[in-house]
């Protein structure tokens, strides 16, 4: 596990809210809101504005109720449900993402694969944790602001389902972030385990207008890390920042 | 007891009447009236009578029925002209029993440990069960909740799609696979027809739920062809409303037949999909059926494959000036529902009692579907009409089919027999349904 690079280190950061950009994400939009796309499908360029696509699998892990499937469909930009459902099995959606390498200036799409497994599920059928991992490339790991248990469960979490020696990229999320109110976790935990894991922490919750401002942080911290992972193994060493390990005090308002 | 059409679902343990949950309308029933409908019925069973369903001077309904001697689920609707049907509320009991195998499997239900932890256990139904109470799907034509027939769709050309469905699923170590189009059944394997209707129903209906999915790996229990072994139902969603879905074994990963097969099998024939989306956003229908300017309406059933494919025109194909206008496509699929209630639970029958297999419950609620007609006489109709002041009904039975029409009120109604039997020729002979 690498450690984690330091935001638009590798990538243009903010690069939605450039205007060289609206292209690319004019393709992920359909009627202002974002497209679905189904699995014989791709966004399509033009031929002068030709982007790649790389394809990841992100495993949304996490307890029961924390949000996992809301997290999902907010990456995703689908509705998000009002009511909370169980989820009786394992459900997958596809996150298409435009990003700018600083390097070369090349664009590609990042193609997330969101897994997302009912805990439940997961505890009764053998089958469902070991498909999550199968060939996976990072994980998120949840808790949700509103129960400190969910939060004192990351740990084991991290260490149960993941290895050291793992080629995986790990960020934890915080769900719920709005309900501040209500919040049973505190700043100095946050850090604190931000310090102990070296794993960076985002928070989401709220924001349920669906523009790209309350997930870029997010995909774009996955975009540059999983690129930054690859990068590494490929031992293509010609990147600017290599790490920084101590960088990890990194907080995003996502 | 309840606002009117809304319809509250309970469910209690049948030997000692502990609620489980109460899901439906917002406003719950009160602790003392679940309490009196489960006494009501358990001073029958103790006087060796079934209570089966009542009916309120306000025409509320309640309908009881007991499961795997085990669960009690009742469905209390709400009063008001707009009642929902007794054979609504029986079906709606039978397909959330359904559910609760669907997910959590007979065993679970029917041999209860430990009551705080079915109480947990349950809260996965709930997702499809309220889907069942919100009837969200009737403003679309979706009929298999009633009919336990499932909505087909039938595309112009099937055999290209045929194929790479047959081949698809063979690839995925299954024999069971099937295409869903905008909800409906497009195409499905040869097992996959063999499968109880009920079954093919509810997975259509658990696929539907999938917004936003673009594939899943569910573990499912049949409800009647594997109540107590999981299978895995793997979903994927082609296009956007395009879905094929394969029931299958341990084995192949979701990864692997998403990365290996998806694409191998059906980008060939993307187009043909492609086509067939654009089709069923018009009908379920292919355009080759040419049904007469006054029909409004249609649903056929085909009772030996227990598949239903309905219609409802958006426009006019021959605008002229008298006609009716058309109303919204809402209601004409409700008032064809409606339409659908009256016949079978009056003249036609509906395939049922040989499905089910706890035979004595369902036969007892079978025959209670049935109201006075079929009593009083020794032979069987085969045809029946209804002439309301919004359109006019007409009910066609042969050995294989059933067809159930709403035409504009302008057709004469002496005309509608002849009406019916073109209708059913129009659909059956182009499509061979």
């Amino acid at each position: 596990m690498a450690a984690p690079v330091p935001p638009g280190s590798i990538i243009v950061a903010d690069w939605h809210r450039s205007p060289e950009s609206r292209e690319f994400f004019k393709k992920i939009l359909h009627k202002k809101k974002r497209r679905e796309f189904g699995l014989l499908e791709t966004p399509v360029m033009p031929p002068h504005l030709k982007a790649d696509t790389v394809r990841y699998k992100v495993f949304i892990s996490g307890k029961s109720g924390v949000g996992k499937t809301a997290l999902a469909a907010r990456l995703a930009g689908h509705h998000i449900p009002n009511l909370h459902y169980e989820t009786t099995g394992l459900e997958t959606s596809v996150v298409f993402w435009p990003v700018k390498l600083r390097e070369n200036c090349r664009v590609l799409f990042f193609h997330f694969q969101l897994w997302d497994c009912g805990e439940n599920a997961m505890r009764r059928f053998d089958h469902m944790l070991p498909s999550c991992k199968e060939q996976v490339d990072a994980i998120l790991f949840l808790f949700s602001f509103t129960d400190h248990g969910s939060f004192e469960d990351i740990s084991n979490q991290m260490s149960r389902i993941t290895d050291p020696s793992d080629r995986v990229v790990r960020f934890v999320v915080g769900t719920k972030f709005d309900l501040f109110m209500h919040t049973d976790v505190t700043e100095s935990e946050i850090t604190r385990f931000q310090e102990v894991w070296g794993v960076p922490v985002f928070r989401v919750g709220g924001d349920v207008s669906g523009g790209f401002g309350e997930i870029a942080p997010l995909l774009n911290a996955l975009a540059e890390n999983l690129w930054h992972q690859d990068c590494v193994h490929a031992s293509s060493a010609s990147l600017p920042h290599v790490c920084h390990p101590e960088d990890t005090s990194r907080e995003v308002i996502v | 007891m309840l606002q009117a059409e809304t319809v509250q679902l309970l469910c209690l343990t049948a030997a000692s009447g502990v609620p489980l949950f109460s899901r439906g309308s917002s406003k719950q029933l009160p602790f003392s009236v679940i309490g009196s409908l489960n006494g009501v019925h358990m001073f029958g069973a103790g006087q060796g009578a079934l209570l089966s369903s009542c009916e309120t001077e306000r025409g509320s309904r309640v309908v009881w029925r007991v499961f795997q001697d085990s669960l009690m689920l009742i469905a209390v609707s709400g009063s008001g002209n707009n009642a929902v049907s007794k054979l609504h509320l029986h079906r709606l009991l039978e397909n959330t029993w359904n559910c609760m195998v669907l997910v959590l499997g007979q065993d679970e239900l029917a041999n209860m440990r430990n009551v705080e932890r079915l109480k947990r256990e349950l809260r996965s139904c709930y997702r499809l069960i309220d889907r069942l109470l919100e009837r969200r799907g009737e403003d679309q034509g979706f009929m298999g909740d009633l009919t336990h027939c499932a909505d087909c769709l039938l595309p112009s050309h099937p055999a290209i799609l045929q194929q790479a469905l047959d081949s698809f699923t063979q690839a995925a170590n299954s024999e069971f696979g099937c295409l869903l189009i905008q909800g409906r059944v497009a195409l499905a394997t040869e097992k996959w027809w063999r499968l109880a209707p009920q079954e093919v129903v509810l997975l259509s209906i658990l696929v539907n739920l999938l917004s936003g999915v673009t594939s899943c790996d569910y573990p499912v229990f049949l409800p009647q062809g594997s109540p107590t072994v999981a299978h895995r139902l793997l979903c994927f969603q082609l296009l956007p409303s395009a879905f094929v879905c394969v029931l299958c074994g341990p084995s192949p990963s979701l990864h692997h037949v998403e990365s290996e097969l998806v694409g191998c099998f059906w980008s060939p024939v993307v187009e043909t999909l492609r086509g067939c989306l654009e089709q069923g956003e018009r009908s379920p229908l292919p355009p080759s059926v040419s049904l007469r300017w006054d029909v409004q309406a249609l649903l056929l059933i085909n009772r030996e494959t227990r598949r239903s494919v309905g219609a409802c025109p958006r426009a006019r194909s021959h605008p002229s000036s008298e006609a009716q206008p058309l109303s919204s496509p809402g209601r004409r699929w409700e008032l064809l529902r409606h339409f659908y209630t009256f016949a079978v639970t009056r003249y036609f029958t509906s395939e049922e009692a040989s499905t089910s297999p706890d035979s004595s419950t369902s036969a007892t609620a079978h025959e209670s579907l049935h109201e006075e007609f079929s009593g009083g006489f020794t032979h069987q109709p085969v045809q029946c009409y209804l002439v309301t002041d919004e359109c006019k009904c007409y009910g066609l039975q042969t050995p294989q089919h059933q067809l159930y029409l709403l035409t504009d009120l302008s057709v004469p109604t002496f005309a509608l027999r002849s009406v019916a039997t073109h209708t059913l020729n129009a659909v059956t002979a182009t499509t061979g349904f």
